[in-house]
């Protein structure tokens, strides 16, 4: 009945932004029926489509797990783009330091240091949570700043290399570039590691003792300090596994597309974990559904214009529109308004809030 | 005609009569206090008048006329305000605008911030709530920042003012400044519903008291003729409905000590007082008081999550002032929180998962970080099955169950494995009648087999009921200690009011 519920207020979600996408299309003069159908066809509609799908969704498979297991543990970390940009720089500097190591074993170790460099960045905000009570919203808000800017000097500074006009590193050595798996596509097996890490976290959160502690810290922390929990060890590991995922975001993008570190090449695949996790319901398979969704928008949206005259700006629109009915919570809202007179519920306001003994 | 008359009020949620059958009335231009225990039902009754919640049946008069009261925007109509315990304010806003937001006045489309600034002073000059309109609220004391919801209230018109413990989080300088505003609104025509659990202010600024106990009104005294121990008896409860349950009981080694503990509150202000008592095994030990005596910084203190500033607490002869609560627990300490909702449960989780949290890191509930839930689960219903927890399956979230089946979780978690001493504090608040039996059997059929407990509790049923020896807590001092056969509800009642007859008397 609950997961029921659950879909069926995605799909709500999911329709009303693509209905309101469509009528500003048609009010802006445009055949919007036309667009979608370009939309899906080029998200879909060949092997080279989907697999530019799959390229698109990956790092929001890791950026949205990272930022759900924050979520679920009632942390809102929204740092996982600072953790994104240094364990991004963190694989790139595997790539072109160690580059005498066999492919398996320079991959694999850029990957781990990328997870533990964006871990340990979001440990910091953890632990200033955990002991200064300081709040994490803006913590991390200010600190991917700190990573954004701190990238750039090192490629800029430290890593730079003579002759490069852009801020970017090195590129990486020729066997840590994971190779493209469909021609014409950029698509490679970062994908399968987001996958792995998608099962590896489903387990976690169902199965493992820190799964169990996230529902408890999420669900009711009074109770969790209450029962002997260590509450304050807890905040510090999740938000260091959420920061490890981000940083393995970064790291597939380099490895996977860029070959290099490019300062400033997010654009916000951080803060679209947030999307993706609000959207995903703050489960992992919604998760995965849910950056499946928009790695099918963002690779349709880019072919789209091409053939239509529609910009891809409609993609933002349509995203921007769901984040707005996520947080209006459309489809709760009808089921209460609905039902209220039925079960006897009475909509609270926000004096209502205090009234308790 | 009464100002107010609410008719046999009644309202009852799965499980907990929060009213039953209330009649409460106040006359215009007096303060009327409305006192009770934290579950009595006080903030119920208010949300009905609030028009927060609808009563399952009942009638409200006002002003010699019935109403009905859908919701808050009615009830502000009508004149009635409350003033919450959890300031409705904006921190960001300045304080006309935390008055005026909502019932701003206007010039064209344009808010009159002149106008309401105008009006915010004469509002405060008039009732002596000396404000700033134009600052803003963030940088405003507690103090301040309840003078500013009055004000709210007052300028919304507000002629029935209900105060929601007031001076719960204020200093005793900013209480004596709030008693002058609450008898200045009063001379000046208006009406005062006083929420309130401490009796001298009840005293001081009161005419008249409504006790609510369990959700009845145990009576409306006029306070002239009355007295603080008269209230405190009536808080507490006079039915004979519990029956007495203590046997002998056979006190042996200590298994909880405090030594000379010292605690302050968020304020800094002090609420413990150089605590020492001692619980042994096979006794229950029972610490009476009004609420907000200290009992609930001492529970904080008694599992680690505040830290005293000095004395000592041992739990079975281990110093255990520095170890935090897991720790602690692992000692063999058990806990009954006061607050079964909020600390002793997680709504949202099922039952199993409610039960697993106290041991759920160690083998056999996990191995190697991993959960064996197939172990937990067939824990759960066996537990359940024990402590006849009501519920389909153990897979029930525990926010569908009513309050005593809530309880039998918390109990059923904290009794699985034997403790050697048990802290409950209000163990059977909001239970029915059959409920708090199941409890206080189970309390007595542990002590019976050697721990050692300490309860917790404003109920004096309740402890008479169960202890072998009595503490009273009164203002985070000792004021007594009696022994089952000393105590009766007189000479508790008068301790509990504060009526100290020994003074600081270490006997254990």
């Amino acid at each position: 009945m609950k997961e029921v519920q659950q879909v069926f207020r995605v799909l709500i979600t999911l329709a009303l932004a693509l209905v309101i996408g469509g009528i500003i299309m048609q009010v802006s003069g445009k055949d919007a029926l036309n667009a979608y159908s370009v939309l899906l066809q080029s998200a879909l509609g060949n092997e080279r489509a989907i697999a530019d799908t799959l390229l698109k969704a990956t790092p929001l498979i890791f950026t949205g797990l990272a930022t759900m297991i924050a979520f679920k543990a009632g942390i809102f970390n929204v740092g996982v783009e600072g953790s994104l940009y240094l364990g991004a720089f963190a694989a790139a500097w595997v790539g072109f330091t160690f580059t005498e190591l066999p492919a398996l074993v320079i991959i694999s170790l850029a990957f781990i240091v990328a997870g533990v460099v964006g871990g340990l960045w979001g440990a910091i905000p953890g632990y200033l949570k955990a002991r200064l009570k300081v709040d994490e919203v803006v913590s991390t808000i200010m600190l991917n700043y700190v990573a954004i800017s701190l990238t750039e000097y090192l490629v800029l500074g430290p890593f730079f290399v003579p002759g490069m006009s852009n801020a970017m590193s090195q590129e990486v050595a020729l066997q840590a570039q994971l190779p493209r798996i469909v021609s014409r596509s950029q698509w490679n097996p970062s994908f399968f590691i987001a996958l792995a890490v998608f099962f590896i976290v489903m387990f976690m959160m169902r199965r493992m003792t820190i799964g169990y502690e996230v529902r408890v810290l999420g669900s009711n922390p009074t109770f969790a300090r209450w029962a002997g929990m260590p509450v304050r060890r807890i905040i510090v590991l999740v938000m260091f596994l959420s920061g490890f995922i981000g940083g393995l975001a970064g790291a597939g993008q380099v490895l996977g597309v860029h070959y290099r570190f490019v300062a400033g090449f997010s654009r916000g695949l951080g803060f679209d974990g947030i999307v993706v996790a609000l959207l995903g319901r703050n489960t992992a398979v919604g998760v995965l559904l849910a950056a499946l969704f928009f790695g099918a928008l963002r690779s349709g949206g880019a072919t789209m214009e091409m053939f239509t005259r529609i910009p891809r700006d409609l993609i933002d629109i349509v995203q921007a529109l769901i984040i707005f009915f996520i947080a209006i919570d459309v489809g709760f809202g009808w089921l209460r308004r609905r039902f209220a007179p039925l079960t006897g519920g009475s909509e609270t306001d926000l004096l209502a809030e205090g009234a308790g003994d | 005609m009464p100002y107010l008359m609410m008719q046999d009020i009644t309202k009852h949620y799965p499980g907990v009569a929060a009213n039953t059958d209330v009649n409460f009335a106040v006359e215009k231009g007096e303060i009327h206090a409305l006192v009770g225990e934290n579950g009595a039902g006080k903030s119920t009754l208010m949300k009905i008048l609030y028009g927060l919640e609808q009563p399952d049946s009942g009638r409200i008069m006002l002003d010699g006329k019935p109403v009905i009261i859908p919701n808050t925007y009615s009830a502000i109509r009508m004149g009635i305000g409350m003033v919450h315990q959890h300031f409705q304010l904006i921190p960001s806003l300045t304080v006309g605008e935390n008055i005026a937001l909502g019932y701003e006045s206007r010039k064209g489309i344009f808010v009159d911030r002149t106008g309401i600034a105008t009006r915010v002073r004469a509002l405060s000059e008039q009732y002596g709530l000396q404000v700033d309109p134009n600052q803003r609220v963030a940088e405003l004391s507690v103090g301040i920042r309840q003078r500013v919801e009055i004000l709210k209230m007052l300028y919304r018109n507000a002629k029935l003012l209900i105060l929601d413990e007031p001076s719960a989080v204020l200093t005793p300088q900013e209480v004596d400044k709030l008693f002058e505003v609450i008898r200045n609104l009063v001379h000046q025509g208006r009406t005062a519903i006083f929420i309130t659990h401490k009796l001298h202010e009840v005293m001081a600024i009161c005419q008249r008291a409504t006790v609510l106990r369990r959700g009845k009104v145990m009576g409306t005294l006029e306070v002239v003729s009355t007295n603080p121990v008269e209230i405190a008896r009536m808080m507490v409860g006079a039915d004979i409905d519990t029956v007495q349950l203590t046997t002998t009981s056979r006190p042996g080694i200590r298994q909880l000590h405090l030594e000379q503990l010292v605690a302050e509150d968020d304020r800094g202000l002090k609420v413990l007082r150089n605590i020492e008592l001692s619980v042994h095994s096979g006794e229950i030990v029972g610490l009476a008081g009004v609420e907000g005596n200290g009992q609930h910084e001492l529970l904080e203190v008694l599992v680690g999550l505040r830290r005293p500033k000095s004395g000592q607490i041992y739990i079975c002869d281990t110093l255990a002032t520095n170890l935090n609560g897991r720790q602690r627990r692992e000692d063999g300490l058990a806990l009954i929180p006061e607050d079964r909702n909020q600390e002793g449960l997680s709504n949202d989780l099922s039952i199993w998962e409610n039960l697993a949290i106290t041991r759920y890191y160690t083998a056999p509930q996990s191995r190697g970080n991993v959960l064996r839930i197939g172990h937990l689960q067939q824990k759960a219903r066996e537990l359940m099955q024990r402590f006849d927890v009501r519920a389909n399956s153990h897979n029930t979230r525990v926010g569908t169950l009513s309050g005593g089946n809530a309880q039998k979780v918390v109990i059923a978690r904290e009794l699985a494995e034997t403790p050697r001493i048990l802290i409950a504090a209000q163990p059977t608040r909001g239970l029915d009648i059959g409920a708090a039996r199941f409890v206080h059997e189970q309390l007595v059929n542990l002590r019976d087999q050697g721990v050692g407990i300490f309860l917790i509790s404003a109920d004096l049923d309740e402890l008479l009921a169960v202890c072998d020896r009595l503490i009273v807590l009164f203002e985070g001092r000792i004021a007594g200690r009696l022994t089952a056969a000393e105590a009766t509800r007189e000479t508790l009642g008068l301790l509990m009011a504060g009526r100290s007859t020994e003074n600081e008397v270490t006997t254990s």
